[in-house]
């Protein structure tokens, strides 16, 4: 090299700058090789050194007082050393920030106008130093370039206040008065630079159109959640015709499916599902958003078929995609929450939603198969591979073994479902309160009852279902005895503690507790009809009645009751309080009851309670008769 | 606690940094026969127990922070600072890294007896810098890295075995977050002071899931305490769990199965992380233990309770209760050991060992005796058992039979691997119900002990400081005596100047001498030293049998510091018979005391016994001090004349005041009006004896030569030399401002005394013309005072001519045969005085006084011609 040649007269005189300059130029080309790289742990070597080497350059540019020649370069190195950093790191920092603040001091130090401007912050900074560049031509391409960078890094961090003013004050405030982010990055022209300018890893009019895609993104999904959607809309079209990778892409079109479907174009909807699906590989969002698609339009076959295809894809474990050396789009878009329509969870989360969905439409058989897949799935430990639980938002684990053993019975698979309640039982044995201590206090009398979770009575009213099915009326009443024997020791919890953590220690609202005490008392019940002992099914439906005056099966099942004891007088009072409530328009309930619950409550549905009504009314005597 | 008595076993030593291992970083891990240690440097070395010989050396490109192994495929995974993971086979024949003949790194760790493997930098398995901790559960690797902000947990699936060793990509991630940021705002993040600790907890489960080998980090939790902490869904699905303990004292989990995340939605941190409890200060360790012993349930050796060790020494244990109503609840209790603690491992049936910077511990959390520190109360203090072991800073538990010998593997601070054998009986560990009677006393025992050593401490520490002292006053006490010893020429850094005056306390007159000492070197007098001050009465002729009397004033000087002057007055007399002898010899000295000095600081030692006593008695000398002279003057009658003529009218000055007279003469002198004639025997001697008359003749150019710029200022050369005789005397300032030639004082007895000085030139004496002489005259009534003036004017010539000696070229041509003549006749005049006092010894009264008479005659004939100075 020339340096090295001590008094070279011959060769041509390189300055300090022409070095620094080629340094640059040279680490330009090593992240581009890194970036070319396949192997992934060369590839990070080779940018770590590469942004070690623009950490160094930096540090001898600034090690010399700020200089017009200069400044070009070292904003130009500053800028690549951002860029590097921040996709290394994949994602912006308060470091960024930084390196750009003391890039701005360096141009205010040439001006020799730093100083009282420096708590104005970030934004003060870029004023005055706008302010000034118009007089240093030679700076401002670089300037442009960092002024990207600050904008991807307010766009990240969601100053959107700041950037705005940025954008203004660069397209030199002739549109002063639109605020509209996009209109701006659209306006924003920066300046080409020179062919002979140092290289950079990214440059500005690149940074310009990533940041004008992902700024319409986020914009358009944001106003997809709050619901205004012809905004949405127009956004997110303006975001699928710009620059982006096919990931981004896929969660566009994606998103503008979403769009679609709220605004009630199902068709234009599909379309835009199905050039998602074309996209790439990260096909989770777009099939579930299919999904809820189908189930809106009540197409069953093809909402559970999209269903099963999400979980199918999301066990695809796709390959790890190096990110780019560069900004890209990913990098500005917030963080994906589970509220956004995007997020399409876990793998065991998409096979809980194919299973509820089956059991909720009357698939029982899939609906079985698919909750034992689901459950082998999540318990099989010595499976290498986890998969989380569907809880949250889904229910929590003990109540996806009551849905299973729900389904199972439905299915007409009663012994599965005991193993099933058996395994649950099992397996959190250690957790429940003591038995023996808990038959003591009962006789004792014991005013304090431990706090026993409500899905161990749902357990027990589940097996007492299950001998039902197996023919077992003994079996089942002891088991809907021991059902209610806990039943009635529990009180209903508030549910201001937070749901989550009631729901996890088994915490109960009271409409819950109402149904599952009725729900146990009608189930004894029946199977008391079932061995004939008529009176104790009085008893018992009477009780449910008084339990839960609003459910009608119960009085159904009392009236039947009462009829079969030839007790006309009580049956033909409580006929009349039936008819009166069937002749009332039926309210419909606010809450929801646990699925498992409400698949039970179809079991000891009164089938025929027309006929029932129409045939006691036959048989009935004229009110004036009474 | 003899049955605690530990049996060290040092096994290796392996090299450390200047200052011993830090705690933290080194670890052991001892899973079969092999033990790895790393030594918190580049390099994890194993060690084979068997052949007690270290088997391999694996050399990594960064200080290595924490080792994992993975038992089912038999991976090691080490962690390196700022690097990330490595994962390699610790078995030597399927390894694929490069040997190195390790002659040239090793030759200052001498020869190692095994191969030294470096890692190769690239094989890393995951590298991220930002890594701190992680874990192995299985197949999968849990790491703990430090953002600006918040801790990432991030799980990963392992390589399956043979397989190309590479992680198959991130599995989950989730965020801690933390109250206080890990980084300042610039710069890169700093190496963490604390690390935090990562351990997998499972729920002890079927038999089956017991083999499941699990990484070394982990442990079971029985059931109850499982489901309890972690949820019934984590319980349910039998999940491993992640347990962090953070530096900043944060204890939470993480369900393992939850945190499997899909690469577009991150694990909500609300939804996946737990925060147990918060320990307010590092966690250094994360365990469980065995409390409960059913002796039915023998099956369940499940650890019951969960132990977090703060690094100050805060104890968190969680265990799981039933409440009175049967349901389960947690129960936290907190408890202190005395910290920091460093390191610890959990040992059966309860016992916590764990190591400060002073002892290895262990402490039974099972025991009846751990008070019950429940939570809301201050934590109540456990009170381990020490072990005798010190400096330990990593720990493992190698074997533990349940009533019998424990095994612990440990690596000291200098380096050193070391087994050490417990032999733990059943009663031993913790303080037995008898032991605690005794306790009380004991910790009065210790108390009054302390107590005791207190005190002595700070007696010893009061004596220090005396020394201390002592030493900066003998310091300074060289300093002041070679300054004044060192004989330079000039005036003194320290001196002493004596000046006379006379005053009238009572009625009669005393004549007061005042020492001024003055301080102008750089020193202080401090303590110790005194002024000393010797008056010394010339025994005079009359009583010859009076020896001189010699009286010695001692003034403590305190504290003269640099600059200060200090004044001391004395009486020099008359003494007690009413007569004052002339002339006096006042000398002044400092004496420096050592006994006070250092008298002082032997003080403590005389109390105590202490053989770091080196004061003794003999080594005082028996000279108890240091004297160093500063003056010496002689006061004579020319000192303490008196001039009442000079005094004007108004002034008081008592130099100048005539002598007190009788007041019985006053009064009757005041009676007989102006025309009597002044009384006393001063007067009557004047009126009936002729004054006696002494003349001295001094050569004007010795005089001028020897009182240089005293006559140069312009001063008549007679006057100059009565200033100069009257140079001590009060009366001084006023001869020379009326330029004096001639004064009439009073002597101390009141017999008045002329002094006259005129220049005269004697003609018959220079050989080259007439000599210029000056002439002192003295001329009293009083014989006795004339005598003692001649005598003080004589000595003062005399010492003036001594001094000049040296200066003068030499005499001036004199007459020799005048001078030859003048000395016999004062021969034969000598002569005669010598038969005129031989008579007077043997003659009567009654010619007694005709000789008396002769012999005065003859000394005047002898005083004149007067004595020539030349």
């Amino acid at each position: 090299m020339s340096h090295q040649n001590p008094l070279g007269t011959s060769v041509p005189h390189t300055s300090c700058l022409d070095l620094w300059r080629e340094k640059n130029d040279q680490l330009v080309r090593q992240a581009k090789v890194a970036q070319d790289s396949g192997l992934s742990l060369r590839r990070q070597q080779l940018a770590q050194d590469s942004l070690e080497g623009f950490r160094g350059l930096l540090h001898s540019l600034r090690g010399l007082p700020a200089a017009v020649p200069v400044l070009p370069l070292e904003l130009t190195v500053t800028c690549n050393f951002i860029t590097l950093r921040a996709s290394l790191a994949q994602g912006f920092t308060e470091d960024q920030a930084q390196d750009i603040q003391q890039g701005l001091e360096r141009v205010l130090e040439t001006q020799k106008k730093l100083g009282p401007r420096l708590e104005c912050g970030l934004r003060g900074l870029w004023d005055s130093v706008l302010h000034y560049s118009t007089l240093l031509l030679e700076v401002l391409p670089a300037l442009h370039h960092l002024a990207g960078l600050q904008a991807a890094v307010w766009l990240s961090t969601d100053c959107l206040g700041d950037l705005t003013f940025l954008l203004q004050t660069l397209n030199g405030n002739q549109s002063e008065a639109s605020e509209n982010l996009l209109l701006l990055l659209k306006t924003w022209s920066p300046p080409a630079e020179e062919s002979d300018a140092p290289l950079t890893l990214q440059d500005a009019r690149g940074l310009r159109d990533i940041l004008l895609t992902a700024s319409a993104y986020r914009q358009g999904l944001q106003e997809l959640i709050t619901g205004s959607l012809p905004r949405a809309l127009s956004s997110l079209q303006e975001a699928a015709s710009g620059l982006c990778s096919r990931p981004v892409l896929v969660q566009v079109y994606t998103a503008l499916g979403t769009c679609l479907r709220k605004m009630g174009n199902p068709q234009r909807a599909l379309l835009y599902l199905a050039a998602a699906l074309k996209g790439g590989s990260t096909c989770g969002p777009p099939l579930l958003e299919a999904s809820r698609l189908y189930r809106q339009l009540g197409n069953t076959a093809a909402e559970l078929e999209s269903l099963e295809l999400l979980v199918e894809a999301l066990n695809v474990t796709h390959s790890f995609e190096a990110p780019q050396l560069l900004i890209e789009v990913e990098l500005l878009l917030p963080r994906p929450h589970p509220a956004s329509p995007l997020h399409c969870g876990t793998p065991s989360q998409a096979k809980y939603l194919l299973a509820s969905r089956c059991l909720q439409v009357g698939r029982a058989e899939d609906a079985a198969e698919h909750y034992l897949d689901l459950l082998a799935l999540v318990l099989d430990g010595s499976e290498s591979k986890f998969f989380p639980p569907p809880s949250p938002p889904g229910p929590c684990m003990p109540e996806v073994f009551l849905e299973a053993a729900a389904a199972l019975i439905q299915a007409g698979r009663a012994q599965d479902a005991l193993t099933v309640c058996e395994e649950l039982l099992s397996r959190t044995s250690s957790l429940l309160p003591k038995m023996p201590q808990l038959r003591e206090d009962a006789r004792k009398g014991t005013k304090e009852s431990p706090h026993c979770p409500s899905w161990v009575s749902a357990t027990y009213l589940l097996q007492g279902q299950a001998w039902v099915q197996l023919g077992a009326p003994k079996e089942a009443i002891s088991e809907f005895s021991r059902c209610l024997e806990l039943l009635f020791r529990t009180t209903p919890k508030d549910e201001e503690q937070g749901p989550a953590s009631n729901r996890e220690k088994g915490c109960i609202s009271d409409v819950v507790l109402q149904q599952l005490r009725a729900a146990a008392l009608i189930s004894r019940g029946l199977q008391w009809v079932a061995v004939d002992q008529d009176t104790k099914a009085l008893q018992d439906f009477l009780l449910s009645v008084q339990m839960c005056p609003g459910n009608q099966d119960a009085s159904f099942h009392l009236l039947q009751t009462l009829r079969r004891m030839d007790r006309r007088h009580e049956a033909t009072a409580l006929w009349w309080r039936l008819k009166a409530q069937t002749e009332l328009p039926q309210e419909n309930a606010a809450w929801s009851l646990p699925l498992y619950l409400e698949t039970y409550l179809d079991w000891i549905h009164s089938p025929d309670r027309e006929a029932l009504l129409e045939e006691f009314q036959t048989s009935l005597p004229e009110p004036h008769e009474l | 606690m003899a049955g605690l008595e530990p049996r060290v076993e040092y096994l290796e030593s392996f090299r450390c940094p200047l200052g011993g291992l830090a705690a933290g970083r080194p670890r052991v891990l001892c899973p079969g026969p092999a033990v790895f240690v790393s030594a918190g440097s580049e390099r994890v070395s194993v060690y084979a127990q068997g052949g007690r010989l270290l088997a391999a050396v694996y050399c990594f490109p960064a200080p290595v922070w924490q080792l994992e192994l993975s038992a089912v495929p038999g991976l090691l995974y080490v962690l390196c600072a700022r690097r990330g993971i490595y994962c390699l086979s610790p078995d030597p024949e399927s390894r694929s890294m490069n040997q190195d003949d390790g002659s040239d790194q090793d030759s200052e760790d001498g020869e190692p007896p095994c191969a030294v493997i470096s890692v190769d930098p690239d094989a890393c398995l995951l590298p991220d810098a930002a890594l701190c901790t992680f874990t192995v559960v299985a197949d999968k690797l849990v790491t703990l890295a430090q953002g600006p902000a918040h801790w990432k947990v991030q799980l990963f699936e392992c390589p399956r075995p043979g397989e190309d060793a590479r992680l198959r990509g991130q599995v989950g991630e989730v965020e801690l977050s933390i109250s206080s940021p890990l980084t300042g705002p610039l710069g890169e993040p700093t190496a963490p002071r604390f690390l935090p600790v990562l351990c997998c907890v499972s729920p002890a489960g079927p038999t089956a899931l017991h083999s499941r080998a699990q990484g070394s980090g982990g442990f079971w939790l029985e059931r109850a305490l499982f489901g309890l902490l972690f949820g019934v869904d984590a319980s349910l699905l039998e999940s491993p769990v992640i347990l962090c303990g953070l530096p900043d004292g944060q204890l939470c989990c993480v369900v393992l199965k939850t945190l499997v995340t899909s690469k577009l939605s991150p694990g909500n941190p609300k939804a996946l992380v737990k925060i147990l409890h918060h320990l307010e200060e590092p966690v250094v360790f994360i365990g469980a233990v065995k409390t409960e012993s059913l002796a039915q349930d023998v099956e369940d050796t499940h650890p019951d309770c969960l132990v977090a060790l703060g690094h100050d020494g805060q104890v968190l244990t969680i265990k799981a209760g039933w409440d009175g109503a049967g349901t389960l609840v947690p129960e936290l209790r907190e408890y202190r050991l005395p910290g920091p603690v460093l390191c610890a491992a959990c040992g059966g049936g309860g016992r916590v060992y764990h190591s400060t910077t002073s002892e290895l511990c262990v402490v039974d959390l099972a025991q009846e005796g751990v008070p019950s520190g429940d939570l809301g109360d201050p934590p109540s203090l456990l009170c381990p058992a020490g072990l005798g072991v010190c400096s330990v800073v990593t720990l493992s538990v190698l074997s533990e039979v349940p009533e019998g010998d424990v095994r612990l593997l440990a690596l000291s601070t200098r380096g050193r691997l070391m087994t050490c054998r417990l032999q733990l009986s059943s009663e031993v560990p913790g303080p037995t119900r008898a032991a605690a009677a005794s306790t009380g006393q004991k910790i009065k025992d210790l108390l009054s002990g302390i107590g005791t050593v207190s005190e002595r401490l700070s007696s010893l520490r009061k004596a220090v400081d005396q020394r201390n002292k002592a030493l900066t006053c003998l310091n300074e006490a060289m300093n002041v005596s070679c300054i004044l010893l060192s004989g330079r020429e000039g005036p003194r850094p320290i001196s002493c100047t004596l000046t006379t005056a006379w005053s009238r306390p009572q009625l009669q007159d005393v004549l007061t001498a005042t020492c001024q000492l003055e301080n102008s070197s750089g020193l202080r007098l401090d303590r110790g030293w005194a002024l000393c001050v010797r008056v010394l009465t010339s025994a005079s002729a009359s009583d010859a049998d009076v020896a001189s009397a010699a009286t010695t004033y001692t003034i403590p000087v305190d504290r003269l510091g640099p600059g200060d002057r200090r004044e001391v007055t004395l009486p020099l007399g008359p003494g007690e018979d009413g007569v004052l002898h002339l002339p006096l010899t006042v000398s002044c000295a400092l004496h420096y005391s050592l006994r006070e000095v250092v008298g002082g600081a032997r003080a403590p030692s005389e109390s105590s016994t202490d053989s770091l006593d080196e004061f003794r008695p003999d080594i005082l000398p028996e000279q108890d001090g240091i004297c160093l002279p500063l003056c010496e003057h002689t006061v004579d009658v020319l000192w303490c004349l008196r001039f009442p003529g000079l005094a004007p009218a108004h002034t008081q000055a008592p130099g100048l005041l005539g002598p007190l007279c009788d007041p019985v003469d006053t009064f009757l002198g005041s009676l007989l009006g102006p025309r009597s004639e002044p009384t006393g025997p001063a007067s009557l001697r004047a009126k009936f004896l002729p004054p006696s008359v002494a003349t001295i003749k001094v050569s004007a150019e010795l005089l001028r030569a020897a009182l240089g710029d005293r006559h140069s200022a312009g001063t008549p050369l007679d006057c100059a030399t009565l200033q100069w005789l009257l140079a001590e005397n009060a009366a001084l300032d006023v001869v020379r401002a009326r330029q004096l030639s001639s004064v009439q004082g009073v002597a101390p007895d009141g017999a008045d005394v002329h002094l006259t000085v005129r220049e005269v030139a004697m003609t018959d004496l220079g050989a080259a013309g007439p000599l210029q002489t000056v002439e002192i005259q003295v001329e009293s009534s009083s014989p006795a005072s004339l005598c003692s003036a001649h005598h003080a004017v004589i000595g003062r010539l005399q010492r003036m001519v001594v001094e000049q000696a040296a200066r003068i070229p030499g005499p001036p041509d004199l007459r020799v045969q005048c001078l030859q003549q003048t000395h016999s006749s004062h021969e034969t005049l000598l002569r005669e005085v010598q038969t005129l006092r031989d008579r007077l010894c043997t003659e009567d009264e009654a010619s007694l006084h005709a000789t008396a008479q002769r012999l005065l005659q003859v000394h005047r004939q002898l005083r004149s011609p007067s004595l020539l100075l030349v």
